[in-house]
């Protein structure tokens, strides 16, 4: 087919028209969405592209009624999209839990910018970090990708929409307004190029009786996809395996939930993701993800020419969160650094799995600027004192 | 190198750091381009960064910049405590009154002259940028502006921008 941009070349993109296009790429035909800064462009991205390849854009009343048209698409058969920040991601909370609860694959981006509230709406932030994760109420689990180029933002936007297919779940994009907005030299693939995982859908009459059971023993049911000659029953409601809402069951509850939260624990080698940089014989580790992974590696390399040995993860999956792997790192170093652009949340997690194996510091920054390489490495250099 | 781009709103700032972020991309060049503008659209400070490199890129925006092309007396003063002590100021000689050594030309004069638009003065300057560092081939400047700018604009952007390359060559 045809693609409304150059496929097989390189461009010089924002990282905002990098996520729509990748998401071109891997599938989605359905975006529903509402204005925004600093996400505005990949709305106006998919505006401009999606009626030319007979895709769907609508631009809804608000963010709920956007998400929600999302998860409605995705249930007809259609890769869905929606793009917000901070405000307008709160508004989503609600029914990202009802996509967790419903198992529907949806891709929700978030361009993080300056909050709490209207904040800072042009500036960058990494204050949605717990937000992503466990933002929705109640027992859930879900997938939150991080990238730190526009390149990443091109390849995390295709991986997100393969893994919410492969494991039937909400997959938040978590980027900021810095990588959203920025200009990078990328390259967009040849559609031959890129890998694209579709759902698992119903094979016989049993498979569509259980479209919230485990009928493959993988913990992912196929979904049976409404025009298809499916019949289902989707609700937010506590359901059994056909469907049905089953609400004061105990079991019933406990089934359903285990199986959707272990989906995706059980499968966190394939979905958690990081980078090592000068971590073999590292005495110091930083661990840092999004735009603020590229401050922390050049802080790394400007350590080890002062003789410092430092090394970086660079987190390219929040959630689900490798804890062994930070105990690992943990055992091995003198002390861990986590510079984010918030006030501490990327830190509890890297704290809560290093287990008190090495002391773990947080280098906090807000305002809307990411650190410099000099404030990480001066902040170390004053601390190893 | 980093070089900053820096004037008012309106002065098509950020267009010529895109242009010159896209030409360097079409050289093969890693290179990052980033802005930084008030919320008016019109008369407030705008700023574009592009940082070039044939290694990694680690930095964000233009932190020690090489050059400062300035275009209004507003964009300098924001933006002159980051040029280097020894970098080179490009400025609109009408328009900035520099406390420090620079080169440059009347440059939304001479867009006025050239095209009879003085928003053309971005290309002007980006002409006049590329004269005096060789940072990009201006072969590939000409091709991003083609890519880059209204259709139908093409020719007079070029014009504009190789009346800056003749100034600057000068």
């Amino acid at each position: 087919m045809k693609f409304p941009f150059p496929v097989g070349k390189v461009d010089f993109i924002q990282g905002d028209e990098a996520i729509a296009r990748a998401a071109i790429l891997a599938g989605c035909r359905f975006y529903a969405g509402y204005p925004i800064t600093p996400a505005s462009e990949i709305f106006e991205a998919m505006a401009l592209y999606m009626p030319l390849i007979d895709g769907v854009v609508i631009q809804m009343e608000d963010e709920i009624a956007s998400i929600a048209a999302v998860i409605g698409a995705s249930w007809a058969g259609v890769k869905a999209m929606t793009a917000t920040s901070g405000p307008g991601f709160s508004l989503m909370q609600e029914n990202i839990g009802y996509a967790v609860m419903t198992e529907t694959p949806i891709v929700v981006v978030d361009v993080q910018r300056g909050g709490p509230s209207t904040g800072q709406p042009t500036l960058p932030s990494q204050g949605d970090i717990m937000q992503a994760i466990w933002g929705t109420h109640g027992d859930h689990s879900l997938i939150v990708l991080s990238p730190s180029t526009v390149q990443e933002a091109f390849d995390f936007t295709i991986r997100a929409f393969n893994l919410a297919e492969k494991y039937r779940t909400p997959v938040i994009l978590l980027t900021d307004a810095e990588v959203g907005h920025m200009r990078e030299r990328i390259y967009i693939p040849n559609p031959e190029e890129i890998e694209i995982v579709n759902r698992k859908l119903p094979q016989n009459e049993e498979e569509v009786k259980l479209p919230f059971g485990d009928p493959h023993g993988d913990l992912v049911p196929p979904m049976p996809i409404f025009g298809k000659g499916f019949k289902t029953y989707v609700t937010g409601l506590t359901h059994d395996e056909r469907g049905r809402p089953r609400t004061v069951e105990r079991e019933v509850h406990e089934r359903l939930i285990r199986r959707i939260v272990e989906k995706i624990e059980r499968n966190k080698k394939d979905i958690f993701d990081y980078q090592a940089y000068e971590l073999e014989d590292a005495e110091i580790a930083v661990v840092a993800t999004g735009i603020v992974a590229r401050s922390a590696l050049r802080a790394v390399r400007m350590l080890r020419d002062e003789g410092i040995k430092a090394g970086l993860v660079k987190i390219n999956t929040i959630w689900p969160f490798d804890f062994d792997l930070m105990e690992r790192i943990a055992e091995k170093v003198e002390a861990m650094y986590v510079p984010e652009m918030n006030l501490g949340q990327l830190y509890h997690l890297v704290k809560e799995g290093a287990n008190g194996k090495a002391p773990v510091k947080l280098i906090s920054k807000i305002g809307g600027e990411a650190h410099t390489p000099m404030e990480i490495t001066e902040f170390i250099r004053r601390d190893m004192k | 190198m980093q070089i900053r781009f820096a004037g008012i709103g309106g002065q098509g700032v950020v267009l010529a750091g895109v242009i010159l972020g896209e030409a360097a991309a079409i050289e093969g060049l890693k290179v990052l381009q980033t802005q930084d503008y008030s919320s008016a659209s019109r008369g407030g400070h705008s700023i574009a960064d592009v940082i070039i490199s044939e290694g990694e890129i680690y930095d964000l925006m233009v932190t020690n910049a090489d050059v400062l092309v300035a275009l209004h007396q507003l964009g300098y003063e924001t933006a002159k405590p980051k040029l280097k002590p020894d970098g080179l100021l490009i400025i609109d000689t009408d328009l900035v009154k520099p406390d420090r050594d620079y080169v440059g030309a009347p440059f939304t004069r001479i867009a006025e002259e050239t095209t009879g638009l003085a928003l053309t003065v971005n290309m002007v300057a980006l002409g006049y940028l590329i004269a005096k560092t060789g940072v990009v081939k201006p072969e590939s400047v000409e091709e991003a502006i083609r890519r880059r700018v209204p259709k139908g604009t093409e020719e007079i952007n070029i014009k504009a921008f190789k009346k800056g390359l003749e100034v600057g060559s000068k």
